[in-house]
């Protein structure tokens, strides 16, 4: 009965390197994919909101533009989003393939995309009567922004973070089809082309693992920051 | 200090135009309390939304100390509005920032040559003892006082107030008319009051228009020596009304 286990962990420990290097792989794409949410899905997401009909922005132009573009990136097919722009990232990048830097260009796209509709669903639950005080005090757009907005905004924002960058691991998960490893790519080949079957459960709990660790860390942080 | 003339409001939707004010003039003079009184629908708010151009008009002027509102740049307005205090019905305060925080939110849009102190205005309204809460600790009235506070604080040559006691039972809504009263005569700023609470504009204001339908009916002026009675307490109240027969 308890005879697989040492056997288990001999393979474990056989293991652990190439483990621990997918990790590293994901991280980088993690890392990219959160970067690019906040420093650009969170300004798209707000545009989106700033620029719709009846705000402080309204723009019909502008914002249908960012609709069709953000809805085009979402509902594109993941792994088709990854092959078409492999000619664009070989251009930029110098080479598409084998790399978790290049496979992180598609990561970003995504990240941009899903990020900034949650930032808009975030801005809409703000009361309609906090751009209204902000606007009776002369407030610019910008501090309307930063000084209402977001500040009431703040918990939701980091609840929809969290929840897209629980995609992001997912999304990540594909990435083994241009070489660029990572967790999900690792748990693919050695338990679905090499059925090491214990060693892709062993990958598929650590990807549990971390979704949860990001979940539990947002929640955390959110309800700190949630004075209502 | 606010002269509106002839304004004109409409809302359209689909289905209908809704003429929300229909040609309406009002002088205001400095240092007035004024009320503005009417049923629900009667383009109350929305004539008190077109003096800080949260509301803009389709036609008519509006002018605040003979500044024509309507035609100034988004830049000008800001430095308009920055000398108008507002208070809402719902209180509008952000509930992520402590009482501290709120008051002093527009000080941080705009430089103020000669604003209260955080403490002198928070002790004003009496709320010294809640400095670091957060809205949702307080009580409704509390909450409206913090309302009162951000919008003193600058020191505005104009508050307007929407409804200020609308969402408060009759006891709070005493506390509050009794904050405005007392910052009316410490400040000398110029009030307007929309509220469809004819008592909250008895004891606070000198005159007062009656709306219907997107128009001024009449401005009467208000007879303050038999006004003196104000709003009673609750228990006072409670027993005139059920020992009344
Ligand atoms: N933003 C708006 N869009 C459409 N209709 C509006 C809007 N604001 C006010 N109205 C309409 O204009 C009329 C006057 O509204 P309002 O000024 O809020 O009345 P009051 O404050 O006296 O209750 C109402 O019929 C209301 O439904
Ligand atoms: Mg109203």
């Amino acid at each position: 009965m308890t005879e697989w286990l040492p056997v288990y962990l001999e393979r474990l420990v056989d293991f652990t390197p190439r483990l621990l290097e997918s990790l590293w792989e994901t991280g980088i794409m993690l890392f990219f994919a959160m970067i690019a949410a906040v420093l650009l899905g969170l300004p798209v997401g707000t545009l989106l909101y700033m620029t719709a009909d009846g705000r402080p922005m309204a723009n019909r132009l502008a914002n249908r533009i960012l609709n069709v573009l953000v809805n085009a990136i979402r509902s594109f097919p993941f792994l088709l989003l990854v092959i078409a722009m492999q000619p664009f990232i070989r251009q930029v990048y110098g080479r598409a393939t084998g790399d978790p830097i290049a496979a992180s260009f598609p990561m970003v796209v995504i990240a941009i995309a899903l990020y900034a509709r949650f930032v808009e669903q975030s801005l809409m639950e703000v009361p309609k009567g906090i751009t209204e005080t902000a606007q009776s005090m002369g407030a610019t757009n910008r501090q309307l922004v930063f000084k209402f907005l977001y500040v009431e905004a703040r918990s939701s924002l980091v609840i929809g973070f969290t929840t897209a960058v629980i995609s992001f691991v997912s999304y990540s998960t594909i990435m083994g089809v241009v070489g660029g490893g990572g967790i999900g790519d690792f748990a693919i080949r050695f338990g679905y082309q090499r059925f090491e079957t214990d060693i892709m459960y062993t990958a598929i709990v650590l990807i549990i693992l971390l979704v949860e660790l990001f979940q539990w860390l947002g929640l955390k942080l959110a309800r700190k920051l949630d004075k209502r | 200090m606010i002269e509106l003339r002839d304004i004109t409001k409409t809302f359209s939707s689909r289905q209908e135009n809704l003429l929300a004010l229909n040609a309406v003039d009002l002088s205001i003079d400095t240092g007035e309390a004024f009320g503005v009184i009417g049923e629900s629908g009667a383009g109350k708010s929305t004539l008190l939304r077109m003096v800080n151009m949260l509301e803009r008009p389709d036609s008519g002027t509006v002018k605040v100390d003979q500044t024509d509102l309507t035609t100034l740049s988004k830049k000008e307005l800001r430095q308009e509005q920055k000398q108008i205090g507002m208070v809402f019905q719902q209180f509008n305060l952000l509930n992520n920032l402590t009482v501290a925080d709120n008051v002093k939110l527009p000080l941080t849009l705009h430089d103020y040559a000669d604003p209260l102190t955080l403490d002198d205005v928070l002790a004003f309204v009496g709320l010294s003892d809640k400095k670091h809460s957060y809205p949702q600790e307080l009580s409704g009235g509390q909450k409206q006082r913090v309302g009162i506070a951000r919008a003193l604080i600058t020191r505005p040559k104009l508050l307007l107030c929407d409804e200020p006691t609308s969402a408060l039972d009759q006891n709070t809504t005493e506390e509050v008319v009794a904050v405005l009263k007392k910052a009316h005569q410490e400040f000398k700023m110029t009030i307007v009051v929309v509220t469809h609470e004819l008592p909250v504009v008895k004891s606070l204001c000198n005159r007062a228009a009656l709306m219907e339908a997107g128009e001024i009916r009449q401005i009467v002026k208000i007879n303050r020596s038999s006004s003196e009675k104000t709003i009673k307490p609750y228990l006072d109240r409670a027993r005139e009304v059920l020992a009344d027969d």
